[in-house]
């Protein structure tokens, strides 16, 4: 009898103490999203994982949105876009979150964007490619630099052109995103009248390139325009760096996924240098916004015990300014409702650690802010070097830029 | 008489399952737990048409990702072209699936073991290469798709989805069980156990294991239809991902594969643990605990879920005592 007197009073302060406690503060505002924590994608997931941690830290430090702390929601979906639409039916349905991030990357992302469409949910991007083209969404925004479809090849082709290109050869791998660049490349060089050469796809998971090196070098392009994925840009600059590439050749690079990681930056080292490539965000001078410089400080701390990227340029920072738009947003509106904070969002441009954003009708940037940079005096096995400025040099966009291009490339090699 | 009975309770079951999904697609408002039931029912259908070649005859198919990916992928190219219903991609599919599973049939004349899993998994990367350099179906880089207006009754795409993998589960249990009372199924057993004899005996076993593999074949096919319009997009690393092969074996493997209910006890234990695990843990320490999972049933259970629920099982399983 006595014990159970005393479980009873137990439970009854148990359950007065709860009920205090959430007079005292309000519930939290959920953000949900999947992030690619297993599979493929997991290391990029990650790390813009940690970006968007940092600034929920950050935000709940300075007392939240609205008054309101904010805790994400986020489940792995394994780099898959069979897991997502049953994630994210669950994060609206059942977990009722208040805003939604999008996954990393385009394949997970594209299974959500018809959900959130038809549901009428504010869908924030984080790095997919053109998902957005064909479903028409007015309430999706992307993090990404990426900007006007055409504008990555066509930043490339005018560094080419300007370098007194005048004909191309294409190498891409045989995925989602190597692909559409692909298509994007051809396009603009139609447009431009530069003939390709050399066009050539490739199985993901190839190793050996010196065939198709040799077969490239045989055509004698001037611009060399490749769209690879880690393992394969790897294998590329091993087999040019054996075989050579050719005098004729301006300009090597542009699309090259994995060049933006520390892992594969100081295990290819010197085989870098005069590489071209795409970028989102360098420590170059001209890269440093309110903010920018105390995020990396931050990151560069905790990457460690989280296990990501120790760099975390490519993806990280952008995961944060995901988060420094919502709290503008949510700021200027005072509320959750999501038209308003779509609204917001379209018709203001953004102060964010990655620079200023506005985006365009489509929920692309309304300018392009993807790099173009070319590596110089890269020494090998040493990640710190990344850290300094001037080991990547920015070429493009023009308010950007910290340096001019380095042609031909073999001789910007040495 | 048992026989007939046993026929009876069975049908009676189907019946009442499938009001029951018909009726959860009217009462139930949240849509979650159908997007993650569909993942369920698709799976507990890919491991009953895996068991019929896989459990039955013996022959460990790891291509499930290769005829679910030609069912993805005939759906689209169907859809984009014509437009066509759903049950008409669902047709289509099982057809083509067939006449896959007809050609996978014949690879069994010259191989046997672990040679026949090898050719099913080189048959998997080849169709998926084909795929992805296919751009009408949007290659590599994968295609978004526009569903169609829902039809009545449903008032949600995913709730007609659902019906429809529920429908695709019962027509796969039904030849299951089928096959498995019927001549085929003894003679399937019987290959099993010893190829040579079953042929010496006067068991026509290529026409079986053709039989067998076709059906097989289409059943995942036509799975994996449906998911083209769920997903509202398809690429071929998702579509003939792994992970379809390696699950429906292990389903199969946890449930039992004597008797048409061990893949589907298999499925919805496994499916609603990956489903549970997805939103719960959501780490690496899901793949892990699936794997533990596997190795448990492995070692404790060889005969799976049926065989420790019902030791009669184990006589059936290839007439073994």
């Amino acid at each position: 009898m006595k014990r159970r007197t005393f479980l009873g009073g137990a439970m009854a302060v148990a359950v007065v103490g709860q009920g205090s406690r959430a007079l005292a503060q309000q519930s939290p505002i959920k953000i949900g999203m999947s992030m690619p924590q297993t599979g493929g994608l997991a290391g990029g997931g990650k790390a813009s994982l940690l970006g968007i941690e940092i600034w929920r830290d950050d935000i709940n430090a300075k007392g939240g949105l609205l008054g309101r702390k904010v805790e994400l929601v986020v489940y792995d979906d394994k780099s898959s876009a069979s897991e997502t639409p049953a994630i994210y039916a669950k994060l609206v349905d059942v977990d009722k979150v208040d805003l939604l991030f999008a996954p990393y990357a385009t394949v997970p992302t594209a299974p959500i964007m018809p959900f959130v469409k038809q549901r009428g949910l504010l869908l924030m991007g984080n790095f997919s490619f053109q998902v957005n083209s064909k479903v028409g969404h007015d309430m999706w925004f992307n993090n990404a630099p990426w900007g006007p479809a055409d504008s990555w090849a066509a930043s490339f082709l005018d560094l080419a052109q300007k370098a007194g290109g005048k004909s191309m050869a294409l190498l891409t791998a045989d995925q989602e995103f190597a692909q559409n660049l692909a298509l994007t490349a051809r396009d603009v060089a139609k447009k431009r009248n530069i003939p390709v050469v050399f066009d050539q796809s490739y199985p993901p998971n190839t190793v050996e390139f010196a065939s198709i090196i040799r077969a490239l070098k045989a055509a004698k392009p001037d611009i060399v325009y490749v769209a690879s994925y880690p393992p394969d840009s790897a294998g590329i600059l091993r087999a040019v760096n054996e075989i050579g590439i050719g005098d004729d050749v301006k300009i090597f690079g542009g699309g090259m996924v994995g060049l933006q990681f520390a892992a594969v930056m100081s295990n290819l080292g010197s085989l870098l240098n005069g590489v071209v490539n795409y970028n989102t965000w360098l420590p170059e001078p001209s890269m440093y916004f309110d903010g920018t410089k105390a995020f990396f400080d931050t990151y560069t701390k905790r990457a460690i015990e989280a296990k990501v990227d120790p760099l975390g340029y490519y993806l990280a920072p952008f995961g944060y300014a995901m988060g420094q738009m919502i709290d503008a947003a949510v700021g200027a509106t005072k509320s959750l409702d999501q038209k308003g904070i779509a609204k917001y969002l379209r018709e203001n441009e953004h102060k964010t650690i990655v620079g200023p954003i506005a985006f365009s009708a489509d929920g692309e940037r309304k300018e392009t802010a993807t790099l173009q940079a070319q590596f110089r005096g890269v020494k090998d096995k040493d990640i710190e070097q990344f850290r300094s400025s001037g080991r990547q040099v920015i070429l493009f966009p023009d308010k950007l830029k910290t340096g001019n291009l380095i042609s031909p490339f073999e001789a910007a090699r040495k | 008489m048992t026989k007939h009975r046993n026929s009876i309770a069975f049908w009676a079951g189907v019946a009442i399952f499938l009001v029951a999904v018909l009726s959860m697609t009217q009462i139930v408002r949240n849509e979650y737990p159908f997007f993650a039931g569909y993942v369920i029912l698709q799976f507990i259908a890919l491991a009953v048409a895996w068991s019929i070649l896989g459990g039955y005859a013996g022959y460990v198919n790891f291509g499930t990702n290769a005829f679910f990916g030609v069912g993805v992928y005939t759906a689209v190219a169907l859809f984009k072209a014509t437009g066509a219903p759903l049950v008409v991609q669902i047709a289509a599919a099982a057809a083509v699936g067939m006449t896959l599973g007809f050609g996978v049939g014949l690879l069994t004349l010259r191989m046997r073991g672990i040679f026949f899993s090898i050719a099913t998994i080189a048959l998997a990367i080849i169709i998926e290469t084909f795929v992805m350099n296919w751009r009408f179906v949007g290659g590599a880089a994968g295609i978004q798709l526009q569903r169609p207006p829902v039809m009545a009754p449903f008032d949600s795409y995913v709730k007609m989805l659902f019906f429809v993998q529920a429908v695709l589960v019962v027509i796969a249990v039904g030849i299951a069980r089928y096959i498995q009372n019927s001549r085929i199924g003894r003679g399937l057993q019987a290959l099993r156990d010893d190829e040579l004899a079953a042929e010496c005996t006067g068991v026509p076993t290529l026409k079986l294991k053709l039989v067998a593999c076709m059906i097989s074949g289409a059943l995942m096919s036509a799975v994996g239809a449906p998911a083209a319009m769920y997903l509202q997009y398809a690429d071929p690393s998702s579509a003939f991902n792994l992970t379809y092969s390696v699950s429906a074996l292990a389903m199969s493997l946890i449930g039992g594969t004597a008797h048409w209910i061990g893949p589907v006890l298999g499925a919805i234990l496994l499916g609603s643990t990956q489903q549970f695990l997805a939103v719960t843990i959501s780490s690496e320490i899901n793949v892990l605990v699936l794997g533990i999972m596997l190795v448990l049933f492995v070692v404790a259970a060889p005969k799976g879920i049926i065989g420790l629920l019902r030791p009669r099982y184990r006589l059936r399983a290839g007439g073994k005592p």
